[in-house]
């Protein structure tokens, strides 16, 4: 069993990283996140509540909602509202039609990232909590990644529900 | 229609019993009721004995009548009235009625004859009520007295065909029983002997000379009416005439115990013989009255109907529509331009149709008309009106109106409820009462669909005597739900007759009562985000009307463009459209716009503005108007494009989208037009609501 979660490992592990993170890898818990970059800044976003990826989907305008609400698509018959998260985390805007569909508590929410970049394991344990001070909305932790990368836990519920 | 009530009711009935089976496993797990489940099992068996009691079995009837007064008691006084050591007995009795429940809708689906002898159950129910009403020491009033109403047609059922064969040389008899309170039951049987005759001229009756005797009237009226045949060939034909016979309730075909070849016994040694028993074990196929089907058809009684979970539905709906895009893309494919593919092109456009028609078959599926719901009421109409003695129509308005089938789920119950209340409560009581009000003596009861453009609404209407609000108020406050010193408005006091628990009639019967209608009717409209209001206008009558949310119905719409999205207005909304010139609008002071049509002003509403879009037109002679009217509001709505009318199917718009609060700005729902992409749907008056709070 661990000889199989080693070579699971791998993939997502830089060479680097294998030696020390094997020491520590029996007992701890992980969970695996899909890490995307928005504006510079990459973002997890827990893997069970992702739906699925878009790209290139035609976004209906939708009237007299706040601008990060960018409309709705059509997802095979299910109308689902796409937010951008640069306008919502007061970014500049940019054209991108990359998102991700996540599940946030049972109704379905397509979110407009940059890029999506992979899939990674993180242990539980190496999530901290986000200090206080820092303005960065909706981020739940935070925890810095094998290739070094800081990765901002993407809290949906805070995203939707100010 | 026979059939497909009788489906619906043996898919409703099998439905609740599956839901009945797994509340008392839990219960019996936890050894007690909650509060909640002894609610859910007393509407259960409310609801059984009122659709029973519709179908005429009356075993299923009185057995659920029963058991919801026991848990009428229990509801009343809480679980605790049940004596600990009688807890085991009560769970077995409820199963054992499940079980029989069970076996007697075997028994329809089947088409044999429903059990005669249900005794030994109501026996044990009624020594189950005994026990928890000896426990408290003041035993319900309003309790007891169903219970004796309940045993009475037990007890009639029982002991009705002790009339026994009175020559043997006729054995093959027809127990006829006619309309409760039909009066005049010799002369109705006297027209029954005559039509018979047509039909084979050798039998007897009993009692023998109805045209001339009539105290056989009370007999007739207490244990039923015997025609005696021959043959049983003659007896079949006899039952044409019983078809056709007026006030007929129910007939049964019975045999004389001994079969007709009797050698050496006395006949009167054995005719005494056949009692309680003889129908049972040997009627060869007691029919459930006025619809007897032949014997090849009663496979048919069995239920055409499957359940499927509404989520396969959506999921089939979205599959499809995707193969409608994808079927699009492939034929339309930009590599297979300039090629000449004869018969590809062929294949495509049959792949093209059949697309078509498996989209529409899957839209349909969701989609029925009202109508089904609607004609069950004809039923109960008409049943209650010769039970009760009240003459009354029925009217049905608008029932092809489609709605979707959770709508039609969740409103079937609430409309069956409130035109038993209205038969029961709303129409007055005599004939005279009517006519001294210069009403038609036959009462009317109107139910009416139609669609606004986000919403269905039904109306169940009635011409009666309407609600008294001073008994409505006495017995609230009797019931604890109204103050004593307080001023209530009409609406208020009208909504107490909502409230869990409240009924106007002390009287418990068969059909209403206990006012557990109006509260299941508010739940179940609930349950699709719908809402229940009542009027009442003193002597005029009262309507109750449901208003639910399209959550998915079909509608007309005309789709409209502005600036590069796209809009449906529903039709019913339209007058018409039009194109002006700059110079036939008109300013006001404010700046707002106006426009001149057959004489009357209407003001221009820009789209363009009210949803603040960069792009779409801004010159008035680009666009074109399109002049819509909902209520008391008629304006002009300014768009870019006429794209044309579509049939839509209404989606709601997703709850994260709801919370910016755009249905006030006339963003109802939205729609996925054929090519996958979505339009919104328009609210004609939250649009001109809006443009008047912004402008």
């Amino acid at each position: 069993m661990a000889q199989m979660l080693q070579s699971e490992e791998v993939l997502f592990a830089t060479e680097s990283d294998v030696d020390d993170y094997n020491d520590q890898l029996p007992e701890i818990a992980t969970e695996k996140y899909l890490i995307f970059s928005s504006d510079g800044l990459m973002y997890g976003i827990k893997a069970e509540q992702v739906k699925d990826i878009i790209t290139d989907y035609t976004i209906t305008y939708l009237p007299r909602v706040p601008d990060y609400v960018r409309g709705v698509i059509n997802l095979r018959g299910q109308i689902i509202p796409v937010v951008d998260i640069r306008l919502r985390l007061g970014k500049p805007e940019q054209d991108n039609f990359c998102g991700i569909v996540v599940d946030v508590d049972g109704s379905m929410v397509g979110i407009l990232v940059d890029m999506v970049e992979q899939m990674v394991d993180v242990p539980l344990d190496s999530i901290l909590p986000v200090p206080t001070s820092t303005s960065q909305a909706m981020v739940s932790g935070m925890c810095t990644l094998h290739d070094g990368n800081t990765m901002l836990e993407l809290d949906c519920g805070l995203l939707l529900h100010d | 229609m026979g059939d497909s009530i009788l489906d619906m009711y043996l898919y409703e009935t099998n439905t609740l019993l599956e839901q009945l089976d797994g509340i008392l496993l839990t219960a019996e797990q936890a050894d007690t009721f909650s509060e909640d489940s002894v609610n859910e099992i007393f509407r259960i068996m409310h609801t059984i004995k009122g659709s029973s009691a519709m179908m005429e079995f009356s075993s299923l009837m009185t057995v659920a009548h029963r058991i919801e007064d026991m848990f009428f008691i229990v509801r009343e006084k809480g679980m605790d009235v049940v004596p600990e050591q009688t807890k085991p007995e009560l769970f077995d009795m409820l199963f054992q009625a499940v079980d029989f429940f069970r076996g007697e809708i075997e028994k329809v689906e089947n088409g044999d004859p429903l059990s005669q002898s249900i005794d030994h159950i109501v026996n044990k129910i009624n020594s189950l009520i005994d026990k928890i009403q000896g426990n408290p020491a003041a035993p319900a009033a309003n309790a007891s007295a169903p219970a004796e109403n309940a045993s009475a047609p037990a007890a009639a059922e029982a002991s009705a065909p002790a009339i026994s064969a009175v020559n043997q040389d006729y054995p093959f008899g027809i127990h006829v029983f006619f309309d409760e309170g039909s009066g005049m039951e010799n002369l109705r049987a006297f027209m029954l002997v005559n039509s018979v005759k047509d039909y084979c001229g050798d039998f007897i009756t009993y009692p023998d000379n109805v045209e001339t005797d009539p105290s056989t009237s009370d007999i007739i009226a207490d244990q039923g009416f015997l025609l005696w045949f021959r043959t049983a060939e003659e007896r079949d034909n006899a039952t044409h005439a019983m078809n056709g016979a007026g006030s007929v309730r129910e007939y049964q075909p019975v045999d004389a115990a001994r079969p007709a070849p009797a050698p050496t016994q006395a006949p009167k040694d054995e005719t005494p013989a056949p009692a309680a028993q003889a129908p049972k074990a040997e009627a060869p196929a007691a029919k459930p009255a006025p619809a007897p089907a032949p014997a090849a058809g009663q496979q048919h009684a069995k239920e055409s109907l499957i359940s499927v979970n509404l989520s396969k539905l959506d999921q089939l709906l979205a599959v499809v529509s995707e193969i409608v895009i994808t079927e699009s893309m492939v034929t339309a494919s930009p590599d297979l331009k300039g090629l000449r593919l004869d018969n590809f092109t062929k294949s495509a456009r049959d792949l093209r149709k059949l697309t078509d028609d498996l989209q529409d078959v899957s839209m349909s599926l969701r989609m029925v008309p009202v109508s089904g719901t609607f004609q069950k009421m004809n039923r109960i109409v008409r049943d209650m009106s010769k039970k009760l003695g009240k003459r009354a129509k029925l009217t049905l308005i608008g029932e092809d109106t489609e709605v979707d089938k959770t709508i039609v789920d969740a409103i079937g119950d609430p409309i069956m409820h409130i035109v038993r209340n209205s038969m029961d409560h709303g129409l007055e009581e005599k004939e005279s009462d009517r006519v001294a009000a210069g009403k038609d003596p036959v009462g009317e009861v109107i139910l009416a669909a139609r669609h606004t453009g986000s919403e269905v609404i039904i109306e169940i209407k009635d011409d009666g005597q309407g609600v008294d609000l001073q008994a409505v108020l006495n017995k609230a406050i009797r019931q604890g739900l109204a103050q004593q010193d307080h001023e209530y408005s009409q609406k208020e006091i009208l909504n107490f007759l909502m409230m869990p628990g409240f009924s106007t009639n002390t009287e418990v019967t068969e059909y209403s009562g206990r006012g557990v209608g109006m509260d299941v009717v508010k739940k179940n409209v609930a349950d699709v985000g719908g809402t229940v209001s009542i009027t009442s206008e003193w002597g005029k009558g009262m309507t109750t009307t449901l208003k639910i949310p399209l959550t998915m119905a079909i509608m007309d719409g005309m789709e409209v463009s502005v600036g590069g999205s796209m809009f449906t207005i529903p039709i019913n909304s339209i007058q018409s459209s039009l194109k002006v010139a700059a110079k036939d609008v008109i300013h006001d002071p404010a700046r707002g716009e106006m426009v001149k049509i057959r004489d009357n002003f209407y003001p221009i509403i820009r789209a363009k503005e009210l949803f603040q879009m960069d792009k779409g037109y801004e010159n008035i002679e680009d666009g074109i108007l399109m002049w819509v009217e909902s209520g008391e509001h008629s304006y002009c709505l300014f768009v870019d494009e006429l794209l044309g009318e579509q049939q839509i199917v209404v989606k709601p718009l997703p709850n994260y989208v709801n919370s910016f609060g755009v249905k006030n700005y006339g963003i109802t729902g939205c729609s996925i037009l054929g090519d996958g992409s979505i339009s919104i749907i328009l609210d004609v008056i939250n649009v001109y609501t809006a443009a008047h709070n912004i402008f």
